[in-house]
């Protein structure tokens, strides 16, 4: 067993990769919850923005204009997906909804895989400028960017629950959670909210890429892929809670980069996810209803 | 497929179950025609590059089939099939470098043991339905490859794992004797895949099949017709399960080589891919998939065009089968050449009754 030394800069580096999980946790929920669709596309579309950021950075274009502009992609692409897509699979299972997104997962990664061509072994990185700045907690260093990547968390974590619990768009979409149908009824303009969702969703999908493709690796298959591990997150939240989900993403984080100086788990650390979800899920659906109505799984 | 809307569409059809006899004559002459085609005629035609494909061919069609007995027949989408192939694979590959056993009965083992495996992944689908039961076998299946990139596939090691750390001078996965050649081991493997087929098929037209298709329509009602879901569910991913393990049995072999690069996650979220847009429903379904998995890639290879473009395609088909057609190419395809055919006939049909109306 390692000492306790050795663990240390892997809780704060724990601490940002959870950051970021809950996040892209989180637009995941919320999405879900306003549109019962889950999106599946979430890593591919940020994987996109990222990719289109380092693109720019490289012809030497300013570093905000890449980043905005990547944030945009990944909202435009989402919202588009949502407007074309979300009518006509409204009234779907919500399983053929999510396998869906899978569908646009295909065609961007082919996308990218064809614009942004791996084979050569050439290796791209985005370096955020907070990378370099930072500070020491004790003897730890601490960089700017796994400050973000907490904080991104964080502050996802608040803003969204303000959000839906204050605001009327964030009240239409709680009711929407509830019963689609009759938030129609009641005059919701239900197309316009969801598309709202969307573009939220997209949003934060392109801040998660940014900050994953800095702090993992910036690879359309890595990150298009990673999706599975943040997913794991809103899972264990049972796609509800949003403090469930930013909980759970923190003790992946956590556990996952914890078990790096442990020699006979490292290797297997990247299964946290996967076995938290796999976990949760079988402990939470002890009780089995059948019920006839729409799925509550 | 997946839920009511495509439901009552393949309610309005005719139950696939029960065809008059002179279809089914038909369509057995047909089937037998293919048979012989694809045992005979293709090892002569075609080169030994596509060959090899066709063996993935006959290979994957026994995984599309799995997964399509489990989305088509029973409404349980899993996201874990080619995690399945691998550890049919991993067994196959570990009895044939520990034992000198005939190559049947490594095929019989892998698949018994993947069963068993693939029973226990099956296990939660007792308890969830649906998107999370998809979810989760995401969850397991990303979790096997994690595992698989670790210990990796036996290379002739010592030891359970049987892997030897070094990646050149290993020693080939055998084949049969009587199948040593690439044609050979194709009809080997064309032979194999037949039988699949025919096991899924009893399957389907017996007591089994029945259970599954009520269970698809409605769960509640199938329990409440006293029909033991937990057992049939439970039926069905055994089923497909083995018949996946078994096709991991001939992939080793087809290889020689395994990699555990060669079995990302992703291609679990391809293979679904295509097995919706072959058509789960139908047995031909998986043969369409396999060919659009296996084949196509070779031939644009071939042809020097960038793979990403099918993964590209593979997208819109899940969209486009997903939005306006559930049951898949099978289907649609003839379907959509008998509308052809119709429109030609009406065509051909209304200049002449125009020509003898005097008014």
């Amino acid at each position: 067993m390692p000492s306790w030394q050795e663990f240390e800069p892997f809780i704060v580096s724990g601490l940002a990769l959870g950051g970021v999980y809950a996040l892209s946790g989180v637009g995941t929920v919320v999405l879900y919850q306003a549109t019962g669709v889950v999106y599946l596309a979430f890593g591919a579309v940020g994987a996109l923005g990222a990719l289109i950021a380092w693109s720019l950075t490289n012809a030497g274009a300013p570093d905000w204009l890449a980043w905005l502009v990547c944030v945009l992609v990944s909202g435009a692409v989402t919202l588009a997906y949502g407007m074309v897509f979300g009518p006509p699979l409204a009234r779907r299972d919500p399983l053929v909804k999510a396998v869906a997104t899978l569908g646009l997962t295909l065609v961007l990664f082919g996308l990218m895989d064809l614009l942004w061509t791996t084979s050569g072994g050439q290796s791209r990185a985005i370096t955020l400028p907070t990378d370099n700045g930072g500070f020491t907690v004790g003897q730890l260093q601490v960089t700017w960017t796994q400050v973000i990547g907490l904080g991104a968390g964080i502050a996802i974590v608040v803003v969204t629950t303000v959000f839906l619990r204050y605001t009327k768009l964030g009240t239409a979409m709680r009711a929407m959670a509830n019963d689609r149908e009759i938030t129609a009824t009641l005059g919701v303009p239900v197309r316009r909210v969801e598309a709202a969702a969307w573009l939220g969703c997209g949003v934060i999908a392109g801040v998660a890429g940014l900050l994953l493709a800095d702090l993992v690796a910036l690879d359309a298959t890595t990150l298009t892929f990673l999706v599975i591990s943040s997913l794991a997150a809103a899972l264990i939240a049972r796609l509800r809670s949003i403090v469930g989900t930013f909980v759970a993403a923190m003790a992946i984080g956590l556990i996952h980069d914890l078990l790096t100086p442990i020699q006979s788990l490292s290797s297997y650390r990247d299964m946290t996810p996967f076995v938290l979800a796999a976990v949760a899920l079988l402990v939470f659906s002890r009780h089995r209803v059948i019920s006839l109505s729409r799925e509550e799984a | 497929m997946l839920d009511t809307a495509s439901r009552t569409a393949a309610g309005g059809q005719r139950s696939p179950l029960r065809r008059p006899g002179r279809r089914t004559l038909t369509q057995l002459a047909v089937i037998a025609g293919l048979l012989l085609f694809a045992f005979l005629a293709i090892p002569q035609l075609l080169s030994l590059y596509y060959i090899d494909a066709m063996t993935q061919v006959a290979v994957y069609s026994v995984v599309a089939l799995g997964l399509g007995v489990l989305v088509g027949r029973v409404g349980l989408v899993s996201l874990g099939q080619v995690a399945v192939l691998t550890i049919g694979a991993w067994v196959a590959a570990r009895l044939l470098f520990a034992t000198a056993q005939p190559y049947p009965l490594v095929l019989l083992e892998a698949g018994v043991i993947t069963m068993v495996l693939g029973t226990l992944i099956g296990l939660p689908a007792l308890r969830l339905r649906g998107l999370y039961l998809a979810l989760i076998t995401l969850m397991l299946a990303g979790a096997l490859t994690v595992v698989l990139t670790t210990t990796n596939f036996p290379n002739g090691g010592h030891g359970f794992l049987g892997y030897n750390g070094s990646t050149v001078h290993i020693p080939a996965i055998r084949r049969p004797s009587i199948a040593e050649s690439d044609p050979a081991y194709y009809r080997y493997a064309v032979v194999v895949a037949a039988l699949m087929f025919l096991l899924v098929l009893v399957h389907i037209r017996t007591q089994p099949g029945r259970a599954w298709a009520a269970i698809r329509q409605s769960e509640p009602a199938a329990l409440a017709a006293g029909i033991n879901t937990t057992l049939y569910k439970l039926w069905a991913f055994a089923l497909a399960s083995f018949i996946t393990g078994v096709a991991g049995g001939v992939l080793a072999g087809a290889v020689h080589y395994l990699y555990s690069i060669t079995f990302p996650t992703q291609e679990s979220i391809t293979l679904l891919a295509v097995v919706l847009m072959g058509g789960a429903y139908s047995m031909w379904g998986a043969i369409v998939a396999a060919l659009l998995l296996q084949f196509l890639p070779a031939l644009l290879n071939n042809w020097g065009v960038s793979a990403d473009w099918l993964t590209i395609l593979f997208g819109i088909g899940v969209l486009q089968v997903l939005t306006t057609a559930p049951r898949g190419l099978a289907d649609q395809v003839p379907k959509d050449l008998a509308r052809l055919g119709r429109l030609l006939r009406g065509l051909r049909r209304r200049p002449a009754a125009s020509g003898s109306d005097p008014a």
